[in-house]
């Protein structure tokens, strides 16, 4: 009878009207005669004690969030048994009032900074501190067995507290591009967590001291399951420990990413690794007076998913023998050309996942789309700008055609539109676009969910077909299940009508970053109207023209917007225009302006001015008080 | 940090004025260590409103200085009285005063007085060079310290934004380190590198 209930359950996500029907069939199976001994059980159980039972097979957090709003019992159910909770920014509540919601929360994933923190946009010591988070699992969340804090500052005191707190029930440790601790942290983790089966501190920031962390882990662990530590400096690990605990954990050991490791440095571990899928990172040194210093690498015969830092055209043949098992390739950080890419794909064909640069081309994005049928992501990064290509890849060929292949354009998005029609998520920055080239990805990419454009602001790049109003519309209403939208263009990009469009068009959009569009503040009048973006939460603007009356007017418009980044705007001369959205519970906070030394390409030190910030978010928890000097809080 | 006193005199009226003792207006002082003008435009919002009002007020009744008020091809945007409104406490946020496009503030401080003027970088750059002319160089040291902010630099990195007032897609800082490593790496296994230092 509770399996009939349980599957009712497992329907699409329904309203608190839906559960009317609920609680009636709730009601019809207690009360029903009971099969094996056809006794009528002599009290019926209430419905609301059921619902305790039933709630822990809720799990989409929609669906839970409805359900709590039932009455006080169905919040209770709900508050017992959420296991997880994501918060998109940490500051939207208090640790207190999160243990007093949710006392046997079994995984918590935070996020601190905003997501411009990954482009060096936002101070170091912006905020989003762990500590008091770290603190409270310590005090009141006993049943704390995963944690995953994104973009946050972490101390190794903080590590050490969670540690001890925790012990060996500790599953998974995510330090996901944090900064603030030291391997003196991560050993206190490892020495503590005996049984710790995720551990990853993929693009975090700290300071090295020694190997003594992964020695540790070499010495005691056999539980280890993911060990990521992707994009990290770490110059003192020794490659034998990473062998041990393959050694060690073969029975679980599936993910390992690693820094810059001499992959030659490997060879006993790749051996060791019997079980391993996945593998990114080390780093290849191509020799050209040894061409066969890879020859004796072998692979770990379930690898499917492969990423090798520094991959040269002269190595990229040890993956052809098992490159069609491969459902994820990660060449972000190698050294291959366009024609390299296409050599590679080609032997691909079961690919889920590809990640490169845009050095891909028209040319790689069209054997993409001939040979990987099942690609479901792709991820185009921004390799060096165009001004560092050699010449024989610019210019134009015998017949004129500007168009080599070597840059990503319409032309291989479209070949990409009608090849890879199981598409769900695509990134891409782009050199050149069109409007028709968006209407065809409307029009054949139904899978789309996340959709990210990025045109690139070389000066010499004449981008004849603007503004792309049309086309993003078309794009939008071809998308349904769009939930997340990005579209960075530049001056001229998309008109006030364009931005209008791209309110009407997105029921579904939860999130959008906004670069370049519009032309005056009516471009924010049109996407704020009535029925303009019903579900967005979350919204990032930079480089727009708007002023700051607008932008705090549109924000009182949109119904569900929780958080607002902006870069580049018309300021008031105080900030004080932005009091027009001034309501309770809404945080408004100011990134000064500042000026930044940097390195440009060339390695040349300037001082770069960073326009100011505007972040505003909901908040329970009242005003930051942990703000540094760079971040004003407006009352 | 620099201690000297960053000034324009730009009709050399200071030569003319050493006769007539002025009163060095106060808070001239407290714009020592200023090293670039956009932070003398930041300065006018740290000063205490009650100290520009009461030299204001000199400078508009000249007893014994001369003061003659500038005229700089410019229409001032903003007058005075704005000055003494804008909170103390509060620092303007930079790039924000863009009433025409194109151009930002440049205030100006002279003989007791301020102004501020919309100006575009090229027309800044103007004023500063006319002003170094006719400025005399006796203090070679003030020329440097005026930290004139240099012509390239001005046009395109102007608060980090082109002269459209754009700012430059960022980079990913994952991909900004790998691209600065494959340097790196190119560069040592060029050829011309010599492989045996």
């Amino acid at each position: 009878a509770y399996s009939n209930l349980c599957l009712l359950l497992l329907l699409p996500p329904f309203t608190v009207l839906d559960f009317n029907p609920l609680l009636d069939e709730t009601n019809r199976i207690l009360t029903m005669e009971d099969p094996d001994n056809k006794k009528l059980r002599s009290t019926p159980r209430n419905a609301d004690d059921v619902i305790s039972l039933v709630m822990p097979y809720v799990t989409d957090p929609k669906d839970r969030e409805s359900a709590s709003l039932v009455n006080r019992t169905w919040l209770r159910a709900d508050s017992e048994t959420r296991y997880h909770v994501t918060m998109a920014l940490c500051y939207a509540s208090a640790p207190d009032r999160l243990s007093a919601r949710f006392p046997n929360l079994r995984s918590l994933k935070l996020k601190g900074k905003p997501r411009a923190a990954m482009f060096n946009l936002i101070p170091d010591n912006w905020g989003g501190f762990v500590t008091p988070w770290v603190n409270e699992i310590a005090l009141s969340l006993r049943r704390i067995r995963s944690v995953h804090f994104r973009r946050m500052i972490v101390r190794d005191l903080d590590l050490d507290v969670l540690a001890r707190a925790r012990g060996d029930e500790l599953e998974v440790l995510k330090l996901d591009k944090c900064l603030g601790f030291s391997t003196d942290g991560l050993l206190s983790v490892v020495k503590h967590c005996r049984k710790i089966k995720t551990l990853l501190m993929d693009d975090s920031s700290f300071l090295e001291k020694d190997g003594k962390w992964l020695h540790e882990l070499a010495l005691h662990n056999t539980s280890l399951e993911v060990l990521n530590f992707y994009m990290t400096e770490f110059t003192k690990l020794s490659p034998r420990d990473l062998e041990t605990i393959a050694r060690n954990c073969h029975r679980s050991l599936v993910s390992v990413k690693v820094g810059d490791v001499e992959v030659l440095e490997l060879l006993g571990f790749f051996k060791a690794a019997v079980n391993l899928e996945e593998f990114c990172g080390g780093a290849l040194d191509e020799d050209p007076e040894t061409p066969d210093k890879y020859i004796k690498l072998t692979f770990p015969p379930k690898l499917s998913r492969l990423g090798l830092t520094y991959l040269g055209a002269n190595e990229m043949p040890i993956l052809f023998p098992f490159a069609a098992q491969l459902r994820k390739l990660d060449l972000i950080y190698a050294f291959l050309e366009t024609n390299d890419h296409c050599k590679l794909i080609q032997k691909c064909p079961n690919l889920e996942v590809l990640e490169t640069r845009n050095v891909i081309g028209d040319k790689g994005l069209e054997v993409l789309a001939k040979c990987c049928k099942k690609l479901k992501r792709l991820r185009i990064e921004r390799g060096a700008d165009e001004e560092e290509m050699d010449d024989e890849r610019r210019g134009a060929d015998e017949d004129g055609n500007e168009d080599l292949g070597y840059l990503v354009t319409q032309r291989g998005l479209t070949a990409l539109a009608h090849g890879c029609k199981e598409l769900e998520y695509m990134a891409v920055y782009v050199t050149d676009i069109t409007n028709e080239c968006l209407r065809t990805i409307g029009a054949y990419l139904k899978n789309l969910r996340d959709f990210r454009l990025v045109l690139l602001d070389q000066e010499e790049r004449i981008v004849a077909d603007l503004p792309l109003d049309k086309g993003v519309r078309s794009l939008l209403m071809g998308c349904e299940k769009l939930r997340r939208f990005a579209f960075y263009l530049r001056p001229g990009g998309l008109t006030d009508v364009g931005l209008g469009y791209i309110g009407q068009y997105s029921p579904n959009v939860r999130w959008m970053l906004l670069g370049y569009v519009g032309e005056t503040d009516e471009g924010l009048v049109e996407f704020s109207r009535e029925g303009c973006c019903p579900k967005l939460q979350k919204l990032e603007m930079r480089g727009c023209c708007f002023s700051e009356r607008a932008i705090a007017a549109a924000v009182m418009k949109l119904p569900s917007l929780r958080y607002l980044w902006v870069q580049g705007y018309r300021a008031s001369e105080t900030g004080q225009d932005l009091r027009v959205m001034s309501r309770p519970y809404w945080n408004i906070e100011l990134i000064q302006a500042r000026r930044v030394p940097e390195a440009d390409e060339m390695g040349e030190v300037s001082e770069v001015e960073h326009p100011a910030h505007i972040l505003a978010y909901y908040s329970l928890a009242g005003q930051r008080t942990d703000c540094p000097p760079t971040v004003r809080v407006l009352d | 940090m620099s201690k000297v006193t960053t000034e324009l005199d730009f009709f050399g009226l200071e030569k003319k004025q050493t006769n007539n003792a002025p009163n060095k207006p106060k808070f001239k002082k407290l714009l020592d260590r200023r090293r670039s003008f956009r932070e003398i435009q930041g300065a006018i919002s740290k000063m205490d409103p009650e100290i520009i009002k009461s030299l204001l007020a000199t400078g508009a009744n000249p007893s014994e200085t001369s003061t003659r008020s500038l005229s700089v091809p410019s229409t001032p945007k903003e007058d005075h009285q704005r000055i003494l409104i804008s909170p103390v406490h509060a620092p303007l946020t930079r790039p924000s005063t863009e009433l025409v496009s194109g151009t930002v503030p440049m205030t100006i401080f002279y003989n007791g007085t301020v102004s501020v003027f919309q100006v575009s970088p090229n027309k800044a750059e103007d004023i500063m060079k006319v002003a170094m002319e006719t400025s005399p160089k006796k203090d070679k040291s003030m020329e440097k310290h005026l930290s004139v902010i240099p012509p390239t630099t001005l046009r395109t990195k102007l608060f980090g934004q082109n002269i459209d007032g754009d700012l430059p897609i960022a980079r990913r800082k994952s991909l900004q380190r790998f691209l600065e490593k494959r340097k790196e790496r190119v560069v040592s296994t060029s050829p011309y590198f010599p492989t045996w230092a």
